[in-house]
């Protein structure tokens, strides 16, 4: 290889993107390393019998970076090309899945394939990402028309609904991050200030008794009919959506909520969002969040120090290579190493945005975002329940949870994007 | 771009939210999580070890340790309260059945009521049946609903240890008891150390529902208790505990004691304590033969060794009776049967007679102007501390001096009839022990030796206390003496026309508290050993009889045991010497092992030797060897029993046993003369065999 090549080759990639990328993944993996290292060990052997999952986690990584490779010497044009045929293939798989899949853990999301375990529903996070961005990037949307929107709306969700059937409600819920992306793109800000609300009246739906909430209802509509009776005497209509909203709230406070939590929910999920709130106090169902919240919180300021802590290290904290892998980090490092490593996201997060931004082409902007919500949408979620701010919802925290699936998802989530960014000055359609 | 600083600033938001809430958990509530930290959600649970076995001297158990179950039922289990409790209710008839077949002890009617109450409690720990056996909780295990274990059947099975001594009631008190709420008593706690073994420890952590499962790869295994094997020969120890137990339930006494002691050594081969039960009946509840009293006229072997070995008499010399009383000071010295016409008779005759006049005057007149050497005298013999036997609780003999508060000037001659002093029966054994062993006084103890697995760790040999107690003069005056007393003197009636023996008979006044010596409560004592001429064992028998009791001299209440155990046992020694002998002969004339057919053979032809009988090349064979010819005979071996390996070499003999899967102590060295368990019994795992050479 001449010297000409080898500039081409590394030529156009991030750096910043590229060692965040590198330093969570290994961060990663010296805490599934300190999830499951016990003294004693035969680190050598388990390495290469891939006896353990830090082993597994490592041949994985081997395999990803094979994948990276293969993205970067690909053309940016192929995945313009390819979105919407790899978003069939995606939904194809999801649908075989469903049929032929193997329950792993209660979720039926799992195929098999020669031995290894493989998880579709990771997977068409990417082929999603790639047909939204197709789609709104193509000459013929126009995103403020009310049917590109559906469109692009249904683009996320129909996996979204088949991931559901699957019975992998976490995965299922990191599709609405989606609407971050489609927000950015002239989606109204309505729609948000709607979703907000929605999850406020669940929430007040099950914290505050139901019948008071009605009278709060009430009164603020009266409050606001009041206020604005001058308003509505101009315009009847007015009145008539006020008391729509008054209607529709009262409704679903009183009848769906309660309905959906009854009869929708499965008792564990059910369960779980009480945990959260503070509303189930039976250890069994509090167990996973309790073990979380005394791993990270017996850490203090500093940590216990690396392969120290007793709560991980004594597997109270259960899944904890996979959905509870922040626990390690925040029993052996404590605080500290808790800010240090949230920073690694926030500025790997900053810095796709950043990327994004200097796009030229939506295709790649819209792809870029997409990554960004995806991240974020995993890395939040995953944290938040980990201590208590969110309810456990089973999704791993990208590059660093124990998964073949999703390390290898992420990784060409971010390779792909690093390979259009390469191209920026291209205009991909 | 207001819409990408929006993305921006809710990005940052949820990651301050998130670092806000780490903060507080890590730092604000920090104490309240690292208190629920590891304490509480872990656990060491001791993890016993198997405590060792006491054997006898010739391998037996006499005291070991079995399992037995508490049987428990987690009425919460997740199993039975699924589905509205389907499995409980579909299993609970067949299970009250075969509970009410298995243990008996209520009906199935009975044992379904008491299933359904314990459901209805929802008790997650409801004791069902204490204390059965292995091989019942085998069955257990496989009942209906009990065969899904302890989630989905709700058993809790818990072992414990028990320890039982199989020889039940022999020498109960010196093996001794190992007990959970209380201080352990005989060798039981004198080895404890040795026989506790090191409890192991195990990590648990608390899982879901409040139980407790190991945490892998943090146990600490229990190391066993090592084995003990104790001089105690269980065959003698019956003997001995039979003969006691006969004479106190036909004398109604309230406690005695007889110890056994091989003289060379001074192991104790047998030691019985019994006491009367409130019932009436007799049960090994103390360790008399430790306790200290008023020993009575078997010390008078003390005062005689005394006077003669300071010169002051010799046996031939005369002492004056007094028809037996004798006033002195205040008091006046009774014999316990008057000796009418008795004046002068030999010092011999006296002790023969026992005769506290005679005593008292010896003492008197050799040691009134120096009382104090008299005492020097028997601290010299060691009457003055505890024998240091290796049990706990032995107590501490008095002797007093001049110095003393309660000495009198009446104190001389009493403590020479066995009188204001306080000794144990042990320590009478050991100076009798002394005489019969040429004057060499030796440590009396239990314990041969300490094994871990059947190799010893720890083996304790004979101690000597003394080299020579008294000048080789006096020692043979004091074995006349004592023969004497068995030939015509107070236990004339135990004589034996097959072997001669000695020894001391004692009668001795006990006080009874406050009520002093009122109730005529006699201490029957007798001290001696067997065979006169070649002492191999003493014996000391000391019984404590009721109130009036009508038999009470020693030589009528102790000296009878004494003479019981002296036959038997001469009787077994008889015994055992014939076959030995001849066995002997044969062997030193050409020395035979069984061994394997097929090297027999070689040897043979290479020797050019004669042979007889059917050799098989794969059998064992035995031989036999009569006037030049050798004769051999197969020896019979059958898979899973116990190997027959009398007659072979060590190295055959332990091939054999070891893969048989059997523990072996051996004894001596040659060939296999006898096995503890016979050839052909019933294998059984960790068995322990012991095996003699010669």
């Amino acid at each position: 290889m001449n010297r000409r090549q080898q500039i081409k080759l590394t030529e156009g990639i991030d750096w910043p993107i590229m060692g965040l990328y590198m330093g969570i993944v290994f961060v990663g993996l010296l805490s599934i390393f300190a999830a499951e290292y016990r003294e004693g060990d035969n680190i050598w052997y388990d390495i290469i019998h891939l006896t353990k999952n830090y082993s597994r986690q490592l041949m994985w990584l081997g395999v990803s970076a094979v994948l990276a490779t293969i993205i970067w010497l690909t053309d940016s044009k192929f995945f313009t090309a390819t979105a919407n045929l790899l978003y069939a293939g995606g939904l194809l798989l999801l649908l075989l899945v469903l049929g032929i899949g193997k329950d792993v853990k209660g979720s039926h999301s799992w195929l098999v394939i020669g031995g290894f375990q493989f998880q579709p529903a990771e997977l068409t996070k990417l082929c999603t990402n790639l047909a939204l961005a197709k789609y709104l990037s193509s000459l013929e949307t126009d995103f403020t028309k009310l049917r590109s929107r559906l469109i692009a709306v249904s683009l996320a969700l129909i996996p979204c609904a088949i991931i559901i059937l699957q019975s992998e409600t976490g995965l299922a819920l990191v599709y609405f991050s989606f609407f971050l992306v489609m927000y950015r793109e002239g989606l109204p800000g309505v729609l948000l200030v709607i979703a907000f609300s929605g999850i406020v009246l669940v929430l007040s739906a099950l914290l505050v008794d139901k019948n008071i909430l009605f009278i709060i209802f009430s009164v603020i509509t009266a409050l606001v009919i009041y206020f604005s009776r001058r308003e509505i005497k101009r315009n009847r209509s007015r009145l008539a959506l006020i008391l729509a909203i008054w209607a529709f709230c009262s409704v679903f406070v009183m009848f769906i909520v309660p309905f959906a939590f009854t009869k929708v929910l499965k008792d564990y999920q059910v369960r779980r969002i009480e945990v959260m709130l503070g509303k189930e106090n039976d250890p069994k169902a509090t167990y996973n969040t309790r073990q979380s919240m005394i791993a990270i919180g017996s850490g203090g300021f500093i940590g216990k120090g690396y392969l120290k802590g007793t709560q991980t290290r004594y597997d109270f904290v259960p899944e904890q290579s996979t959905d509870f892998i922040f626990c390690t980090i925040g029993e052996d490092f404590g605080f500290l190493g808790s800010v240090l490593f949230i920073g690694l996201y926030v500025a790997l997060l900053l810095r796709i945005i950043f990327v994004a931004e200097r796009q030229r082409s939506t295709f790649s902007r819209v792809y870029a975002y997409g990554v960004a919500s995806i991240v974020f949408f995993h890395m939040a979620i995953n944290i938040s329940m980990t201590i208590g701010l969110a309810p456990v919802i089973g999704i791993p925290l990208p590059l660093v949870s124990y998964g073949g699936s999703s390390l290898m998802t992420f990784t060409m989530l971010i390779f792909i994007m690093l390979r259009l960014d390469a191209d920026r000055q291209m205009v991909l359609r | 771009m207001w819409r990408v600083y929006l993305c921006f600033i809710g990005m940052v938001l949820f990651g301050v939210a998130i670092l806000v809430k780490v903060f507080t958990v890590q730092n604000v509530e920090g104490n309240y999580w690292r208190s629920m930290a590891d304490s509480l959600h872990t656990r060491y649970v001791n993890l016993d070890a198997d405590r060792g076995t006491i054997y006898s001297e010739e391998g037996r158990m006499l005291s070991t340790s079995i399992p037995y179950f508490d049987i428990r039922m987690d009425f919460a289990a997740d199993g039975l309260r699924d589905k509205n409790g389907k499995i409980f209710k579909d299993n609970v008839d067949s299970l009250s059945i075969c509970l009410s077949r298995l243990f008996g002890d209520h009906t199935a009617a009975e044992y379904k009521q008491i299933l359904r109450e314990g459901y209805k409690s929802k008790d997650r720990y409801f004791l069902l049946k204490r204390d059965i056996l292995f091989t019942q909780y085998q069955q257990l295990r496989t009942f209906p609903m009990f065969r899904l274990g302890k989630n989905k059947g709700g058993l809790i099975a818990e072992t414990k240890n028990k320890r039982i001594n199989p020889f039940k009631l022999l020498a109960n008190r010196t093996i001794g008891l190992s007990r959970q709420n209380a201080q352990n008593v005989g060798l039981e706690r004198t080895y404890d150390e040795y026989l506790k073994g090191v409890t192991g420890k195990r990590l648990m952590r608390r899982i879901a529902g409040g139980t407790f499962v190991p945490v892998e790869g943090y146990d600490i295994e229990p190391e066993n208790g090592r084995d003990i094997i104790t001089t105690l020969d269980v065959n003698m120890q019956d003997i001995v505990e039979t003969a006691l137990m006969n004479m106190m339930v036909s004398n109604e006494a309230e406690h005695g004691t007889c110890i056994l002691m091989e003289v060379k050594t001074g192991k104790i081969k047998a030691i019985a304590n019994l006491g009367r039960q409130p019932d009436g009946s007799y049960f090994e509840d103390m360790n008399y033969a430790l306790q200290v009293a008023e020993p009575g006229s078997t010390f008078k072997l003390a005062t005689v060794i005394s006077v003669l070995d300071d010169k002051y008499y010799t046996m031939n010399d005369q002492v004056n009776l007094n028809e037996g009383r004798w006033q002195i000071g205040r008091r006046t010295v009774f014999d316990s049967e008057p000796h009418p016409g008795q004046t002068n008779v030999t010092v011999k005759h006296a002790f023969e007679l026992s005769s506290n006049v005679g005593m008292a005057k010896l003492a008197y007149q050799s040691y009134s102007k120096r009382p104090n050497d008299f005492v020097a005298h028997l601290r010299k013999l060691r009457l003055d501390k505890p024998t240091g036997i290796d049990l706990v609780g032995e107590g501490k003999p008095v002797i007093k001096n001049t110095k003393s508060r309660t000495w009198s000037n009446t104190s001389l001659p009493w403590m020479a009839f066995g009188y204001e002093v306080l000794i144990s029966p042990l320590q009478t054994c050991m100076l009798y022990n002394a005489v019969a062993n040429n004057g060499t006084m030796m440590k009396p103890y239990l314990v041969n030796a300490i094994m871990d697995y059947g190799q010893p760790v720890k083996e304790f040999e004979p101690e000597v206390v003394l080299d020579s107690i008294c000048t080789q003069s006096t020692l043979k005056q004091v074995k006349l003496m004592l023969e004497g007393v068995v030939t015509n003197g107070t236990a004339k009636a135990l004589w034996s026309p097959y072997y001669k023996f000695a020894g001391k008979t004692g009668t001795a006044l006990v006080a009874n508290g406050s009520r002093g010596y009122a109730d005529k409560i006699y201490q029957s004592s007798f001290a001696g050993y067997f065979p006169a001429n070649d002492p191999q064992y003493t014996c000391v028998v000391v019984i404590k009889n009721k109130p009036h009791a009508v038999k009470f001299y020693g030589g009528a209440v102790a000296g009878p045991v004494f003479r019981e155990v002296a036959d038997k046992l001469y009787a077994i020694a008889l015994e055992k010497q014939k076959p030995m002998r001849a066995t002997l002969a044969i062997d030193t004339l050409l020395a035979f092992k069984t061994g394997q057919g097929r090297e027999w053979k070689e040897i043979l032809t290479t020797l050019n030797l004669p042979m007889q009988g059917n050799v098989n090349n794969n059998s064992w064979v035995s031989a036999k060897v009569d006037d030049k010819k050798i004769a051999f005979s197969p020896v019979q071996q059958t898979k899973g029993s116990v190997p027959n390996v009398t007659g072979m070499g060590l190295k055959d003999a332990l091939y054999l046993l070891e893969n048989a899967g059997l523990r072996v102590i051996i004894r001596g060295a040659g060939k296999v003369t006898n096995q503890s368990i016979p050839g052909g019994a019933q294998l059984e795992r960790n068995q322990t065999i012991v095996i003699e050479l010669s």
